[in-house]
């Protein structure tokens, strides 16, 4: 008998989170970095008092591990929200009809180039890929300027970025390809290779590779360069290609998950992630790129207005990156 | 007919026992693969791309320095823990037994834990740290060597525990012709070659395998290759699956060199043997081998002293971070573990008993332990993930089938080794007695047995608690485990606090292994 109660009491506390419960609850799939993500969510929790359960990724497959898992639960959604940390996989979502339009009224007050039209997506604060250079191995007047100084005999071994088959440097070569055209942009990254730029796991590596001086400047996001600024690391943030290219700017977004188990829930988190509120902390805790007006930016990360951005149509980013994802597994070696 | 049909069902108790366990086994461990390998015979453009991947020359290049890399980790762990072994397992060095546990203490947890734990000091912001440590901790040299410093107390304990079981009177009668350091080489080494033999096999495919301390080390390997299908932007499972053929094609020929060259003297269990061990006194040298035996076996210990000084300022912290973290690690690691030892007691015992389709079984359980876990981890969510299983898919449940499905070859070859040691006598008297088949398991093997089932059952808790690989994949929303949130933390959480979680999971451990080992202990003294 005692037996029997100690397995039903197995039974109960594997299966408890899978079961139907009076709470409300809402599942969150986020490729937005833990330490930022959490909180917002706790937040969330406390105002609305629908549990949230969420699935982090890692850093290496950072935007692309739950991401797939998004892709193998197809059949069978489990999540209800999924927040990228970029604007270019909800298209990969979309293009296998696994997103629920959604046009959130807590998004109104978003520039129209950060969400998409029908409601598929909602940017939701922004990072940008800019060069976070070591002060201590670069003069001031030495600054490199450009993307394409990764390329330049005179940086040679000095330079990183991360693999580009993971994360959001994926979605910044995708644009390069969109910019400047397959041939250039395959030659370039050779040219990048060849001038012995380390290529790092991760944007967050770039940034202990940097901070620790032991390359000279990497490609990396904001938020990155935010945090070894917080670290009081000897760095400064360059907005690359200022005179040409402009400098990609990278909104969140925040899509429905089309069959999700909560549906009523998730638009409800949609509602919350999108507002000006959560954009305020992104924008103070994570050094994100506020995509508001009227939200104020920190000054390691001012406001899309304040540089040029490259033009870019984050649809064919998407398209592009699926074109060349075999090249580039190709070019890093995996 | 009742009588006739009851005893057919008693006379078909141990294969039908045996079914049980093989279905449970099937659906756990094959059923993945079975997916994958459908869905790739339905997507012949992912076994065309996989083919032609293995078809080039850069996937056989990142192969070759695996296994090279393998090779040099299996290779330093044979050179560091075959001596030290030796002087842990049979001579007269101070404490020899508490230096064996906590040299033996790091091989329980995982292994990037203790990457971090090198990386807290020997980074170039580390304790111990420069530039020049933390460029040859970032190489393949350094993750040769952590590798090697995490498995080499795989190698240690086989010896140490092999040696304890030779019988004494045979040292004590070379003893009386030959001097100690003759005695080790001619007779203590031979004997003990087997233990250190099948060592280096499992930190061979341990290390192949290892996808946590290359990534963290930003070091080639070829899991992390099989990984980038399954993590980047083209979802290839298929292709995953494809680029997996090697690797299995190496664990099958482990298999069969482990049948081969060492049978079933494979696995010691921990007090196996009763009585006293093999002592060869060391004589004058034994302050110098006290010396250097507890140094050598203290430095597999040293990375957690770079988590603790990491974590001093992230323990006030950990309450907010840890979540529920601790409970999704100990549920479902302790149900899988027991449930685990309902299949190693059927199972093992089939082994050791060259049952038929145990064989077949057992090679099912090694491969399901050394394919890439993600492969497996893609397996489960496309059977597990249906309408009709919901229940299990978004519960912790799935875990624990994960656990079962990658961990069933450690407790039951454990226990198929206590069987084999142990003499037949006792079961074959029951047997002529006319007790069948569960009658004599329940009352006869796990009694006879106690011990080595508490210490499978203690093996597979562990393994299950330092998993990471497996349950990355698939862990419901919200429930992740322990190792799932420190690496999910760990490139942009606050660094001590990442230490502090991983310094948690290392007590939890060592709780566990205290008290199991009381346990253990207490039965003894029973």
């Amino acid at each position: 008998m005692r037996r029997s109660h100690a397995v039903l009491a197995a039974a109960l506390l594997v299966s408890a989170p899978g079961c139907k419960r009076a709470q409300r609850e809402v599942v969150v799939y986020t490729s937005v970095d833990q330490p930022f993500a959490e909180p917002i969510f706790r937040d969330f929790e406390k105002r609305s008092g629908i549990r949230l359960r969420a699935v982090f990724d890692t850093e290496e497959t950072k935007s692309t591990g739950v991401l797939n898992r998004l892709i193998a639960e197809a059949q069978r959604p489990q999540a209800d929200v999924f927040w990228s940390g970029d604007p270019v996989r909800p298209f990969i979502l979309a293009k296998r009809g696994l997103l629920e339009p959604y046009a959130s009224p807590a998004a109104a007050s978003i520039p129209a180039q950060f969400k998409s039209a029908d409601g598929l997506w909602t940017g939701a604060a922004a990072r940008a890929k800019i060069l976070l250079v070591n002060t201590q191995r670069v003069a001031p007047s030495e600054m490199p300027r450009s993307i394409r100084d990764l390329a330049n005999p005179r940086w040679k071994g000095q330079g990183a970025m991360a693999n580009p088959v993971f994360g959001t440097t994926t979605m910044y070569v995708a644009a390069l390809f969109t910019v400047w055209g397959d041939d250039r942009a395959r030659a370039f990254l050779e040219q990048v290779k060849a001038n012995g730029t380390r290529i790092a796991s991760s944007n967050g590596e770039v940034r202990r590779l940097v901070a620790a001086g032991e390359v000279a400047f990497g490609l990396t996001d904001t938020d990155d360069a935010h945090q070894a600024l917080l670290e009081k690391a000897p760095v400064q943030v360059v907005y690359p290609d200022q005179d040409d290219l402009g400098t990609l700017v990278m909104p969140n977004a925040v899509v429905l998950i089309k069959g999700g188990p909560h549906p009523a829930e998730a638009r409800a988190l949609l509602d919350h992630l999108v507002a000006p509120e959560v954009e305020k902390r992104m924008v103070e805790t994570a050094g994100h790129i506020p995509l508001r007006r009227e939200t104020a930016a920190v000054p390691t990360a001012p406001g899309p207005s304040s540089f040029q951005t490259m033009h870019v149509d984050y649809a064919r980013v998407a398209d592009e990156i699926a074109k060349i994802e075999p090249w580039l597994r190709q070019w890093a070696g995996i | 007919m009742g009588r006739h049909l009851s005893a057919t069902l008693k006379r078909a108790e141990e294969p039908l026992a045996l079914g049980l366990v093989g279905a449970v086994l099937i659906v756990a461990s094959l059923l993945p693969f079975v997916f994958l390998v459908v869905g790739l015979v339905r997507a012949p453009a992912e076994l065309s791309a996989g083919m032609a991947l293995l078809g080039s020359r850069e996937p056989w290049f990142v192969f070759l320095r695996s296994v090279v890399s393998a090779l040099a980790v299996a290779l330093a762990s044979v050179l560091v823990g075959v001596p030290l072994g030796l002087l842990l397992g049979c001579t007269d060095v101070r404490g020899r037994k508490a230096a064996l546990i906590l040299h033996a203490f790091p091989m329980f947890l995982p292994p990037f834990l203790l990457a971090l734990g090198w990386f807290f000091l020997f980074g170039k912001s580390g304790l111990w740290g420069s530039e020049h440590s933390s460029s040859a901790l970032f190489s393949l040299g350094g993750s040769v060597a952590v590798e090697a410093l995490v498995f080499t107390p795989i190698i240690t304990s086989l010896v140490a525990l092999a040696l304890q079981r030779i019988d004494p009177s045979l040292v004590e009668a070379a003893r009386v012709a030959a001097r100690p350091g003759r005695v080790a080489t001619r007779i203590l080494l031979p004997l003990a070659w087997p233990a250190a033999a099948l060592g280096a096999l499992v930190v061979f495919a341990l290390s192949l395998s290892e996808l946590g301390v290359p990534m963290f080390l930003r070091v080639r390997a070829y899991t992390a290759a099989v990984f980038a299908r399954l993590g980047a932007v083209q979802y290839a499972p298929g292709e995953a699956l494809v680029l997996t053929l090697p690797m299995l094609i190496v664990s099958l020929a482990l298999l069969a060199m482990e049948r081969r060259l060492i049978g079933p003297r494979s696995f010691a269990v921990l007090g196996l043997r009763a009585g006293e061990a093999t002592v060869l006194p060391l004589g004058k040298w034994r302050p110098l081998g006290t010396i250097v035996a507890w140094a050598v076996a203290l430095a597999t210990l040293v990375p957690l002293v770079g988590l603790a000084w990491r974590a001093r300022t992230g323990i006030a912290a950990l309450q907010d971070w840890i979540g529920s973290g601790l409970q999704n690690s100990i549920v479902p690691a302790a149900i899988a573990a027991t449930l685990l030892i309902g299949i190693a007691v059927v199972l093992g015992r089939a082994i050791a008993l060259g049952r038929a389709g145990a064989t077949a079984l057992d090679a099912l359980m090694v491969l399901a332990f050394v394919t890439p876990a993600a492969v497996l981890g893609v397996g489960l969510i496309g059977v597990w993930n249906r309408p009709a299983t919901q229940t299990i898919y978004g519960s912790l449940a799935i875990i624990v089938i994960g656990f079962v499905a990658r961990y069933a070859v450690l407790p039951t070859r454990t226990f198929a080794i206590a069987v084999a040691q142990a003499s037949p006598h006792l079961e074959e008297s029951a047997r002529v007695q006319g007790a069948w088949f569960l009658r004599r398991l329940l009352r006869i093997v796990v009694p006879l047995h106690a011990r080595a089932i508490a210490a499978a059952w203690l093996l597979a808790f562990v393994s299950c608690l330092r998993d990471l690989e497996t349950t990355i994949l698939f862990y419901p929303a919200g429930s992740a485990p322990l190792t799932v949130r420190i690496i999910t933390l760990e490139a942009n959480g606050p660094e001590p606090v990442v230490a502090a979680l991983a310094l948690v999971h290392v007590l939890v451990v060592a709780a566990a292994l205290v008290a199991g080992a009381l346990a253990l202990r207490l039965r003894r003294a029973a």
